[in-house]
């Protein structure tokens, strides 16, 4: 069993991208111009358009945790009394800025915060202990939980707070938001949103040429930089790279035998070892609900520019109940040959996982499709056990061996 | 508690002995009842609907069928309360709701309607952001949504009956609210344990019975001479307590608990009344102005300020959080309710309980443990007050 995996050529561009991103924020924190931490559901064109630098508390969570950092970040953020049981991300956030600590010595302070509950109830009170801590404005957005279609009512009550939000960061920022400037900014959203979007698109490819272990890595700048220009080249680069390996053939897990799906947050701090895991048994994660949560299309020629934002911001993956996330799922698999699904049980994350033993028992059960339920956590390595979860997903591998027989 | 305050307790005991026994009686009756989560449901609505409103709790010994649908680090509420469920335990429900409350409550809300049956099944969208024009506006709606599914079930629900609705609970709420000033005043004349029974029974019977009886008890505690509450005085918050029998264990370990901030307490019924011709916009303004919930956006609202405030209103001398393992929205507020009242001098004591457990050897332990320490700080004054 080797396990190798093709390395990536844009990667360091990436690297660089990102760099430049923290650096320029850091940079800012001396200047005028205004930075707000926002949730990563939020709509960030309307930072963009009034010039104000976006911080991502939650990419900054992931990058502690990828670089091994964030237990120790956690536990400073339990000495202060926060409970072991809440989210590892808010638990970072929390290490770091009470201690100045982390990747970088902390992220630069915001001026003011952006919180959009689209993502989870979490960030809800995630962002009232931020705005208590450093004492800025916290404007909110409020995306009802959606269990059926949106109502028209419901988008209509999303649009009105985004002509608050409008106004308010235009206020905040010195700077108004013009009709023209949001439009350009929403025209550069939804060009990244596609290009990723066909990016993933891609891995239907067999083999596929990228691994969702990958993807997770490459998720970053339409996370962070999204309705910017270099958010756009970048992923240009990236899927010119990736049509290349389409067309040599090139496969992202060598002698790819298996694909499978991928539901919920990465496991940051076992990145490595689980794709080496799953790449021993020669299987790809070929699609991810939580890459494709970024693909969700917008239409910045819309009628009502606003209304669009509005439903889109609304209808993400994770703020649809459970009949559409089967749906999703069901659907993924089609189009992506899935052989069977990992849902990532991740303690820290209830609005995502849970519901998942009803999704693994419905693909399971109705639907005759193979799961894995793997119990871990994005970002605390400390519940996470090594023998059983490499036990669980070579016995799984090896039942879907026998299957294919 | 005199002789007779006993017996008025009496009846409220009997219906939590059994928690659901008075509720499924009414259905054998022929009344449809109605099951809800979350003390965000608009009671008003279901009953003018023609339903018995009963709250849901995790009354259920275990999970063991709960467990193979949600993960254990869902709360115990929602664990319990859908074993509950999945045990036929609530076949007599004509009608589920489940308000929007926080992550858990949100996707159990699906996980039930998905593997429980023979109920209508309904899901309110309550705004998170409780403060703003558009959150009414929104919620409006929404109750209108829900009323147009409701009168399909069981015909129109006319203006004038929602109406009588919103009186007859504005008027329990308000004797609810005169029982806890009076225990206020009066810390000894009845038990925490007696008051969260009343509390929890409140939620169990038709409110029309319950009011009756809330009023004779209430009118007997008024003309109650005071009555000796020796011991610190304490006043409990969390999300909820559905068992008296942790109540109990904190008296029993020698304090006195003077008020709450419990949703199984003083804020299910902090809600007050609207003047408003429309009596749908009256239900929407009421409920998302009433004293937030954890799990809600109030801007500027500080959990840890109002604690105090009510704290020191009540003359407490400690605080005891009662919290949920696995509730988040109280985690999270936890690190500044404890600092705000450390800067104000007073001691607190976090417990995380299970809510369909019952209480532990440890839980009585730390208890014990806190009265003696708040005791040896404050004793000696309370002692001067209450003789």
């Amino acid at each position: 069993m080797s396990g190798e995996r093709v390395p990536i050529k844009t990667a360091h561009k990436l690297m660089q991208l990102m760099m430049e991103y923290y650096m320029g924020a850091k940079a800012a924190e001396s200047t005028d111009r205004k930075i707000a931490w926002v949730t990563s559901g939020a709509p960030v064109e309307l930072l963009h358009a009034a010039n104000v630098i976006p911080i991502y508390p939650e990419n900054y969570g992931a990058l502690c945790g990828a670089q091994k950092m964030a237990v120790e970040l956690c536990e400073v953020a339990e000495s202060h009394g926060f409970s072991r049981d809440i989210c590892s991300y808010a638990r970072t956030g929390f290490g770091s800025m009470l201690s100045e600590g982390g990747p970088m010595g902390g992220l630069p302070k915001p001026d003011f915060l952006l919180c959009c509950n689209n993502i989870c109830g979490t960030v809800t009170k995630w962002y009232q202990v931020l705005q208590r801590y450093y004492d800025v404005p916290l404007l909110y957005l409020d995306t009802p939980f959606l269990h059926g279609e949106a109502t028209p009512e419901t988008i209509e009550y999303v649009r009105a707070q985004i002509v608050d939000l409008i106004e308010q960061i235009g206020g905040i920022a010195g700077s108004p938001i013009e009709q023209d400037g949001l439009y350009q900014t929403l025209q550069l959203a939804a060009k990244a949103i596609i290009i990723w979007g066909e990016l993933l698109d891609l891995m239907a490819h067999k083999p596929a040429p990228m691994n969702s272990f990958d993807t997770f890595i490459h998720i970053a700048p339409i996370v962070v930089m999204r309705g910017e220009q270099r958010c756009i080249d970048y992923y240009e680069a990236l899927t010119a790279e990736m049509k290349e390996r389409v067309a040599n053939g090139v496969a992202a897990v060598p002698g790819e035998q298996f694909r499978l799906g991928w539901d919920n947050l990465p496991v940051w701090f076992r990145m490595g070892a689980l794709s080496k895991r799953f790449a021993q048994h020669k299987a790809c994660l070929a699609a991810a609900t939580y890459a494709s949560a970024w693909a969700q299309p917008i239409d910045p020629d819309a009628d009502d520019m606003l209304r669009e934002m509005a439903r889109s911001y609304l209808t993400v993956y994770i703020n649809c109940g459970l009949d559409q996330r089967v749906q999703t799922l069901r659907r993924m698999a089609d189009k992506f040959f899935l052989d069977g699904v990992v849902l990532h049980s991740d303690r820290s994350c209830k609005a995502y996982s849970l519901g998942q033993y009803e999704l693994a028992r419905t693909l399971r059960d109705e639907m005759d499709f193979p799961v894995l339920v793997l119990e871990a956590d994005m970002n605390d390595s400390r519940v996470y056990a090594d023998e059983q979860i490499n036990a669980r997903i070579d016995a799984f591998m090896e039942m879907l061996a026998a299957r294919k027989t | 508690m005199s002789p007779n305050t006993a017996t008025l307790v009496e009846p409220f005991e009997a219906v939590c002995a059994d928690p659901y026994a008075t509720a499924r009686a009414a259905a054998a009756e022929g009344r449809k009842v109605a099951g809800y989560l979350c003390t965000y449901t608009p009671e008003e609505l279901l009953h003018a609907a023609g339903y018995v409103p009963v709250r849901i709790f995790g009354y259920s010994d275990g999970t063991q069928r709960a467990d193979g649908l949600l993960q254990a680090y869902a709360c115990s509420l929602a664990r319990a309360a859908l074993e509950l469920a999945l045990s036929g335990q609530l076949d007599f429900l004509s009608l589920t709701v489940f308000p929007h409350t926080c992550d858990t409550i949100q996707n159990l809300a699906d996980v039930w309607r998905r593997n429980v049956s023979g109920a209508l099944h309904v899901t309110l969208a309550t705004p998170v952001n409780v403060e703003s024009e558009h959150a009414v506006r929104f919620y409006r709606a929404e109750l209108e949504r829900v009323r147009d599914l409701l009168a399909a079930a069981n015909g129109p629900i006319a203006d004038d009956d929602l109406a009588a609705s919103i009186a007859l609970h504005n008027e329990h709420r308000a004797a609810m609210r005169r029982l806890y000033a009076v225990r206020r005043a009066n810390p000894g004349v009845l038990s925490g344990r007696d008051i969260l029974t009343v509390v929890l029974s409140s939620f169990l019977m038709p409110k029309e019975d319950h009011l009756g009886l809330l009023h004779e008890l209430v009118s007997a505690l008024e003309s109650a001479p005071a009555a000796p509450a020796t011991g610190p005085k304490v006043f409990v918050a969390g999300a909820l307590c559905q068992s008296a029998d942790y109540i109990a264990a904190i008296e029993d370990a020698g304090c006195v608990v003077v008020d709450d901030d419990l949703c199984t307490g003083s804020r299910a019924f902090a809600v007050e009344e609207q003047a408003c011709d429309d009596p749908i916009e009256a239900l929407a303004r009421m409920y998302l102005s009433r004293r937030p919930c954890a799990s809600k956006h109030r801007p500027g609202h500080s959990f840890g300020r109002d604690v105090l405030a009510r704290a020191r209103d009540a003359k407490a001398d400690g605080v005891v959080f009662l919290f949920t393992k696995f509730c988040d929205p109280w985690a999270f507020d936890y690190p500044e309710m404890r600092e705000v009242l450390e800067e104000a001098g007073v001691p607190s004591l976090l417990l995380e309980i299970e809510q369909h457990v019952a209480p532990p050897e440890q839980f009585h332990t730390r208890v014990a443990a806190f009265a003696e320490m708040v005791g040896a700080l404050h004793g000696g004054a309370n002692e001067r007050a209450t003789s």
